[in-house]
């Protein structure tokens, strides 16, 4: 049926739009209405976002006065500044502790809460508890522990002749004692994945292995894991990406000190734009740890790839 | 589809048998351990100042006082849980009705462009989002939008792991209830709102507690964004209880910043033991990395 020529412009837009089909049905343009409120604010701050902070990253801006175009000046400048190098070598030191510690402690507990013994409620809701609470708790609550003198973990470690370690306090041991506190508030997160995938493994399969004769250990080893590859590779992705961002726990513990020894990028830029109002320069540096993570990320995969194979 | 009877059957008791125990107690041990760091946040805030720095280990304070919740007090923290409340309701409302909206369409509607919105959206989540916080923070300077309630709610109600849960529900939604309603000439709007949206109970809990918990906790934009005291939010306004200057440990501070961060934790810890298995479903469903 053809749209009759006699009617107005608008009425015959109407009635084609009404007829149009895509997928080979017929469209629904209420679609971008309900799609509209999501979309302008994700636009703005993620698109428009991004284009507009690679703007300033080309160029010189403090808070006063206009962007001055300054080409590739900023990332030549953070290629050679020591404490840029000194933080992006500190992310991957935190990714070497944090993301071994939170997946193999993460599927260990879940490989325990999922035998449903007595309390596993208990057991579940523990280790999953430290994600629920903010940064200034983890924080807080770490600085305590991990107090040189009058900490607990120093007093546990006493008793059995360790003397006290400056966790917070020395270039040595900084980075080591976020960690500590990033594994412990990380942890519930991979748990719950790991919790997850191993629920949807058939019982059945473990038990046939157990009565061919392997123990409980090798039925984990050579059947339960292989499923949870996947699952892995998730985990250490995402696990990966949100490490090198690391921030709050370092500005709650050791705001990146003593000298930068626990420095994190995200830190850093938070400094330079925040203490030092250096904006174009702060963009610079966040632009180079977005295309850092894509390769770390990239790179990881394909290890991971590898070694499935 | 109930989504959360694969959690139920967690509380299901498996077979224990004798020679797991070492191993059962071992785990109960490590559980108990794990929420240690929390049993010594709540016992300290009870101390008064001069026991709180002390030679030997005291799980029970010796004297139980509330000294340190007064001097918490004398901040303006009502303030900021006040504020924290706020922002993080409005956040969660809109961020769950605007991801209903667009997991609604995503699911349901026929429209050009959908399946590009949608790899967009999963693209979206591979970028940090401290990427945009420069960008972010630029331009509500610029707009003179900083320092606002606005400025802490407007970057959060687009969340992405919001539209997600609901695609994810819809498209397990049988259509021929909302056939019915077409057929009586409901709107568009009014099957999704009367019919669609009062089946969504379980992703609405989900997502509703998922993103209260992101809001309530979030800490680097409210940090850069807000410059006044009494706008602040409670982790951001608690965070400057932090009792060590430099490398130097103040004596008494740690009392006042462990009773500031027990009344930190509390909402969140209350709302996870509540509802605890929408909660692990969530994020589950999700794979969200707060």
């Amino acid at each position: 049926m053809n749209t009759p020529a006699t009617l107005p412009f608008w009425q015959r837009t109407r009635l084609r739009m009404r007829k149009a089909t895509w997928n080979y049905q017929r469209i629904d343009w209420s679609g971008y209405v309900f799609i509209l409120p999501f979309f302008i604010p994700f636009l703005t701050f993620t698109v428009v976002a991004i284009i507009f902070g690679s703007y300033i990253a080309f160029n010189d801006w403090g808070i006063m006065g206009a962007p001055q175009f300054v080409g590739l000046a900023n990332f030549k400048e953070a290629f050679t500044d020591e404490w840029v190098v000194k933080a992006f070598t500190n992310i991957l030191r935190y990714g070497l502790i944090i993301v071994p510690g939170v997946t193999v402690l993460g599927l260990i507990f879940a490989v325990y809460v999922n035998k449903r013994w007595y309390f596993s409620g208990f057991v579940r809701a523990a280790f999953y508890s430290p994600n629920v609470v903010s940064a200034t708790v983890i924080g807080l609550v770490w600085v305590w522990i991990l107090d040189t003198q009058f900490g607990l973990l120093n007093k546990y470690l006493n008793m059995i002749g360790i003397p006290n370690i400056p966790w917070l306090t020395s270039t040595q041991w900084s980075l080591i004692g976020v960690s500590i506190a990033s594994i412990w508030w990380d942890l519930g997160f991979s748990f719950v994945l790991f919790l997850a995938a191993l629920q949807e493994i058939p019982r059945e399969l473990q038990e046939a292995a157990e009565i061919d004769g392997a123990s409980g250990m090798q039925s984990f080893w050579y059947v339960s894991l292989p499923i949870l590859r996947p699952t892995i590779s998730m985990i250490v992705t995402l696990q990966l990406i949100a490490t090198m961002r690391i921030f709050s726990q370092v500005y709650m513990m050791t705001n990146g000190g003593p000298a930068g020894s626990s420095d994190s990028v995200i830190h850093y830029i938070y400094q330079t734009a925040i203490v030092r109002f250096r904006l174009g320069y702060a963009a610079a540096v966040s632009l180079m740890l977005f295309v850092v993570i894509l390769i770390v990320t990239f790179i990881q995969q394909r290890l991971i790839r590898e070694s499935v194979q | 589809m109930n989504i959360s009877t694969g959690f139920k059957n967690t509380l299901r008791r498996g077979n224990m048998k004798s020679r797991d125990l070492p191993i059962w107690i071992l785990g109960l041990f490590i559980a108990i351990l794990w929420i240690l760091p929390f049993v010594w946040m709540v016992s300290t805030s009870f101390k008064p100042a001069k026991e709180v720095m002390t030679k030997e280990i005291e799980w029970f304070p010796r004297h139980v006082v509330l000294d340190n919740y007064k001097k918490v007090f004398e901040y303006p923290v009502a303030r900021w849980a006040w504020n924290s409340l706020v922002v993080a309701t409005v956040s969660t409302t809109l961020g769950v009705l605007f991801g209903a909206m667009a997991g609604y369409a995503l699911a349901r509607l026929n429209f050009p462009g959908k399946n590009v919105f949608f790899a967009v959206l999963i693209a979206s989540l591979m970028i940090p989002t401290e990427m945009t916080i420069i960008p972010m923070y630029v331009g509500f300077l610029k707009v003179g939008l900083s320092n606002s309630y606005i400025s802490l709610i407007l970057p959060t109600i687009a969340n992405v792991f919001s539209v997600y849960i609901f695609r994810q529900f819809f498209m397990g939604l049988p259509v021929e209830l909302e056939d019915a309603a077409t057929i009586d000439g409901a709107s568009r709007f009014g099957i999704f709102w009367r019919i669609a949206m009062p089946l969504a109970r379980s992703p609405l809990i989900a997502a509703s507690i998922l993103l209260f918990t992101l809001n309530w906790n979030s800490f680097l934009w409210p940090l850069l964004i807000i410059f006044e005291d009494k706008m602040k939010t409670m982790p951001v306004g608690i965070a400057a209880f932090t009792p060590v200057v430099g490398t130097h440990t103040q004596l008494e501070g740690f009392g006042i910043a462990m009773a500031g961060i027990t009344l930190l934790s509390l909402p969140g810890l209350l709302i996870f033991f509540i509802f605890q298995r929408f909660f692990i479903e969530g994020i589950s469903r999700t794979g969200i990395k707060g």
